[in-house]
């Protein structure tokens, strides 16, 4: 009597665990992203809450920039419709909370990969989209065009940050010397540099040509074209739904792949009578791709037609195009003199 | 008979010169034509930053002093090393006039005389047969003979062509921008020219 007591408790207390258990994961673990996507029919998007270039809404509301571009050819990918998305601003500290707890389905906020931030907090980043890192900017009167040739100089650089690293590390690698004047404030940095009282002045790149807009004369200022640090700024998702994974991670390569094509939003009708086989599989007049992403086989065109290539994204919102002006540089195609390199679609 | 055919041949021609004679006007109205003999440079227009020279990081295989041009994105390219390269806003050919290949330079000049090839007089017939060089001349500062084709690099006149696709297939650049190339390379530096891919 008291043995099958015993063994129901212990069946009871198993099955307890086996439910808390399946509760647990299932609180972990999400993995219908893309169904509960298309039941609420718009895509939801952690981004910087104003950061030009990047992603920046204008007195109506409508965002634009870099990262918001990327959420909208996800929406166009799913939906045919860039517009099917919603931008949640998010805060740098709250950013992989809100996503962890399924307040967005993408976070496509600057956010640098790093092994870390992908180990520690279950998050997944798919794909760098954006090659960022550490450069310098100086008077253009100096006619320096190498970090090299920086020996000697006063840096100008904000307090506490990993910038403030970087610089140590690379004057002492290339045997050179240089007077740290650290800010706690970017901005007191800013003002430093523009009162002349440094040399240089080292920030990420692409932080240094939005500081250079607001210089009491920007043209008189260069950004070398050294990059002396990795900052990787990719799109963020959930660990554990490779579906939606799959989704975010194609969606970029594709319009890598679709720039390298020579596939443009102006030339895409033509792109889809091409009798050319990687057009054509990218396009979706060959094969089924799209449709193992679950999505339809023109998935790619749908982006492509509705937003762009890289490169169209890239000029519109941060390259020549756009107010900042950054050259393509480590962003340019690896064919062409960067690091951007898409897998095939084959 | 044969007076009235002859009648037919005059107005034929009289036809013909003047729809050359008026296609001639157009195109040199045209602002968006690349070549307008004995105009003086206006060396003064500011480019726009992506047509202006620019230390850019550029990683290639390719060997320090190589040039590549990018049609596509209107750029020249001069390979540094060390991961990067000098890069130059260009001028390139219009549609139908675009050609891609390896070529070498195979001769150097300064303010070049322009002889037109026949077959571009045969398109632009208002074309000059010959013009000295000098600053009214369409080659501009500086030219550098590409293999043994017709085409070069060279500077213009006309400085607003930059970033433009309006040439016979030359790829053009402003003179101060020409001239420094010019001091960059020698008689016998590979160049690289690459077109967009096709559809």
């Amino acid at each position: 009597m008291l043995r099958t007591f015993r063994g129901g408790l212990l069946i009871g207390l198993a099955v307890a665990i086996a439910v808390a258990a399946g509760a647990i994961t299932y609180e972990r673990y999400d993995t219908k992203t893309l169904k509960r996507t298309l039941k609420r029919g718009e895509v939801l998007c952690g981004v910087n809450k104003g950061l030009p270039g990047f992603s920046i809404p204008d007195d109506k509301g409508d965002w634009t920039g870099f990262d918001v571009d990327f959420c909208r050819a996800v929406a166009a990918a799913i939906f045919d419709d860039p517009k099917k998305t919603k931008f949640v601003p998010l805060d740098a500290n709250e950013r992989f909370k809100e996503l962890q707890s399924r307040k967005v389905d993408i976070l496509s906020r600057n956010s640098t990969w790093s092994m870390s931030r992908e180990v520690n907090y279950d998050l997944y980043f798919p794909a760098v989209a954006y090659y960022d890192g550490e450069g310098f900017m100086l008077p253009a009167s100096r006619k320096i065009d190498s970090a090299l040739d920086l020996n000697d100089s006063k840096v100008c650089v904000q307090e506490g940050t990993t910038t403030l690293l970087n610089v140590a590390d690379y004057f002492r690698a290339n045997n050179m010397k240089y007077t740290e004047m650290k800010f706690p404030k970017l901005e007191d940095v800013v003002k430093a540099y523009n009162e002349g009282k440094c040399d240089t002045l080292t920030a990420d790149v692409s932080q240094l040509y939005a500081l250079r807009l607001n210089l009491s004369k920007p043209n008189d200022h260069t950004i070398l074209p050294d990059v002396i640090s990795k900052e990787p700024l990719a799109p963020v998702v959930r660990q554990r739904d490779d579906d939606w994974m799959m989704i975010v991670k194609w969606t970029l390569y594709a319009m890598i792949n679709a720039e390298e094509l020579g596939i443009t939003s102006k030339n895409i009708d033509e792109a889809l009578k091409s009798k050319k086989p990687d057009v054509m599989r990218l396009v979706g007049t060959e094969g089924a791709y799209g449709e193992d992403l679950g999505l339809t086989k023109d998935w790619a065109a749908r982006i492509i037609r509705h937003v762009g290539n890289y490169g169209e994204i890239y000029d519109r919102n941060v390259g020549a195009e756009s107010k900042l002006k950054i050259p393509r540089g480590l962003n340019s195609l690896w064919s062409n003199g960067g690091i951007q390199y898409a897998p095939p679609i084959r | 008979m044969t007076k009235f055919r002859h009648l037919i041949w005059m107005l034929v021609a009289t036809g013909g010169l003047f729809l050359s004679a008026s296609q001639g006007n157009a195109q040199t109205r045209q602002p968006d034509v690349g070549d307008q003999p004995g105009l003086i440079a206006d060396d003064s227009v500011e480019l726009d930053p992506q047509w202006r020279k620019t230390a850019v990081l550029y990683r290639t295989n390719e060997a320090p002093g190589t040039i590549i041009v990018v049609t596509a994105e209107r750029h020249l390219y001069l390979v540094q090393g060390n991961g990067r390269a000098l890069r130059y806003g260009i001028g390139v050919g219009r549609e139908g006039f675009t050609w891609q290949g390896l070529v070498n330079i195979t001769q150097k000049k300064e303010w070049p005389d322009w002889t037109p090839p026949p077959e571009m007089i045969q398109r632009q017939p208002y074309l000059p047969r010959f013009m000295a060089g000098g600053p009214g001349n369409p080659l501009g500062a500086r030219a550098m003979y590409l293999g043994t084709t017709v085409y070069r690099i060279h500077g213009t006149n006309r400085p607003d062509t930059i970033g433009t696709a309006v040439s016979s297939g030359c790829f053009r650049l402003v003179n101060a921008d020409v001239a420094d190339l010019y001091e960059r390379v020698p008689v016998g530096t590979k160049v690289i020219i690459r077109q967009k891919p096709e559809l």
